[in-house]
């Protein structure tokens, strides 16, 4: 059985279709890219996926569990949280801090949910920073802070919003060691990246949309070659209303 | 805390423990003043400063309890000792139910605020209208003598001990939530909404809470304040007055800190008392006129309020002590 089951999503704003009957499934320790062009709804899915939006109708399972009307604290304590596009630090709050938030879902005690969030911060390169505020960090170390604070809730399944973008390529070489890093140690990845680069050499598995749909689904080498990819990314002659 | 820290707050709390000894009945008045604002500044503190959510009507559960354990007392010589409980269960139940209401679906920043107001404005006159708590009238504390296990006292000092060790405790209350994870979930909601919910965190829940448990600490502070005043009405306790002077007091001081409240109470309180006492007579409305210039003043040159400044300057010093820097975060 897949951990993660998306089937005939489809989510309306107004008279725009965002995601439309969209399917795909994830298994258990897979790297699984999502792409498309801009507006492609991208971020809808996940917003969809992680409970912050519900959708105008299909479903989306989670080890065999519907998250149809759950909230995104619910889905989270299931095992399943997000990063966002745009980092979402807790600015008054130190690095630490910041991160003992995702490690309060596991460990009620503030002194667990401290040893936890140190841990964390070592396995993302942000030790040296602990005690420095949100507001005061880097964009890199943001992104950073971004993936600590989802790995501190423990997550079976995590969805990256483009981690890689803003960063420059030792940056990008960086993030992209602790994504498969942490793929080794068993967590399963859903990654949204515009930087085709990163995508292509880190899932195993990509889902190619366009205006909401799925358009191609496989490998990335099979991606890289269907004409219906080539198409929607190089602006042939446009088919989809 | 480091040491330091600890001689600091020993020597506070036996100058505050020894204050009726040595003070006059003015000073002991202002002192309890201070200390009742100081109380219920830091109980709104726990939902305005902390949790980000700004009520402007805490009025609501002062009047609550005020108005709960006086006419328990009044109508079945309760003693208020009992009823401050029975008012802070109610108040923390309308507390329950407005947090929810409101956070339910979505009430934000001014938005939360203006229902606070138009709240607190609600109950002035439901209040007026309500003949057995005394309508528009309000209700008189019935003096019954000495009695301490009825909250009345001769002079000032039982009441200054009261609300000294009210304050105490809502200021231990509020550090202890603090380092534990409610206190940092009340952060969390306050800087950034949807990042506390994608990593776990209830929002809707924590921002209840916190209302539930701010509104049980302000209404026992409105038992004590019908006690020590002995006469509550309508306007009095769920009037803009005392809902405006709470959030100022935490704000002047420092909006999410433990001990700013009571700083912005001990800085203010006298301020106001002492401008009314000298320009309230000769000059009606200069004192208010002054009450404002200090306010703006410290809006203007101190946004994160007095604690803000002097945790500034703490750290400024520490830079150049590097072993004690850890004990500028602890004094926050």
């Amino acid at each position: 059985m897949s951990l993660l089951q998306v089937s005939r999503l489809t989510r309306h704003f107004g008279g725009l279709t965002a995601v439309n009957d969209l399917s795909f499934s994830i298994d258990e320790g897979e790297i699984v890219g999502l792409i498309g062009p801009n507006g492609a709804g991208k971020t809808t899915i996940f917003n969809l996926i992680s409970g912050f939006i519900v959708p105008s109708s299909g479903d989306v399972t989670f080890n065999g569990k519907p998250l149809k009307d759950l909230k995104p604290h619910q889905v989270c304590q299931l095992g399943l949280t997000r990063t966002f596009q745009v980092v979402q630090p807790f600015p008054d709050m130190t690095a630490l801090e910041n991160v003992m938030m995702g490690a309060f879902v596991r460990h009620a005690n503030p002194v667990q949910a401290r040893d936890k969030a140190r841990q964390v911060l070592e396995r993302v390169n942000m030790s040296h920073k602990a005690d420095t505020l949100g507001r005061d960090l880097t964009l890199m170390e943001l992104k950073r802070l971004e993936v600590g604070k989802a790995l501190a809730t423990e997550p079976h399944l995590l969805l990256l919003d483009e981690v890689a973008s803003g960063l420059n390529t030792v940056e990008i070489e960086e993030m992209l060691a602790l994504v498969r890093q942490l793929n080794q140690e068993g967590i399963t990845l859903l990654v949204v990246e515009h930087v085709m680069k990163v995508i292509m050499s880190l899932s195993h598995r990509i889902v190619v949309l366009d205006f909401g749909e799925k358009i191609a689904e496989g490998t990335p080498e099979e991606v890289a070659h269907n004409p219906a990819v080539l198409e929607a990314y190089l602006g042939e002659e446009e088919t989809h209303a | 805390m480091n040491k330091y820290t600890i001689v600091f707050l020993a020597i506070l709390l036996v100058v505050l423990f020894l204050l009726p000894l040595v003070a006059g009945e003015y000073l002991l008045h202002m002192a309890v003043l201070v200390l009742l604002y100081a109380y219920l500044a830091t109980a709104w503190n726990i939902l305005g400063g902390y949790a980000g959510q700004h009520s402007l009507g805490h009025g609501v559960f002062l009047g609550i309890g005020a108005y709960v354990s006086t006419f328990l007392f009044i109508q079945w010589r309760i003693t208020p000792w009992l009823g401050m409980w029975v008012g802070g269960a109610v108040s923390a139940l309308v507390g329950w139910f407005i947090g929810y209401v409101c956070f339910r679906y979505g009430l934000k920043g001014p938005y939360f605020a203006l229902v606070t107001i138009a709240l607190a404005e609600a109950f002035v006159y439901l209040t007026s209208n309500l003949a057995f708590i005394g309508g528009a009238k309000g209700l008189e504390v019935t003096w019954l003598g000495h009695r301490p296990d009825m909250m009345e006292f001769d002079g000032k000092s039982g009441y200054y001990y009261i609300i000294l060790i009210m304050a105490i405790l809502g200021v231990i209350i509020t550090r202890w939530m603090y380092q534990r994870r409610p206190g940092y979930q009340w952060i969390a909601v306050r800087e950034n909404e949807d990042a506390a919910e994608a990593l776990g965190v209830d929002t809707l829940r924590a921002k209840i809470e916190a209302t539930a448990l701010s509104a049980l600490m302000t209404a026992i502070g409105g038992t004590f304040y019908a006690q020590y005043f002995t006469y509550i009405g309508p306007r009095s306790v769920f009037g803009e007055g005392p809902s405006i002077q709470i959030l100022l007091f935490a704000i002047i001081g420092g909006l999410g800190t433990v001990w700013g409240p009571a700083v912005g109470a001990l800085v203010l309180v006298p301020i106001a008392e002492l401008a009314r006492a000298k320009l309230g007579g000769s000059f009606g409305g200069a004192h208010l006129l002054l009450y404002g210039a200090v306010m703006v003043l410290v809006m203007l040159f101190m946004p994160k309020g007095i604690i803000g400044v002097a945790q500034n300057a703490l750290s400024r010093l520490m830079r150049r002590q590097p072993d004690s820097a850890q004990s500028a975060k602890e004094a926050a």
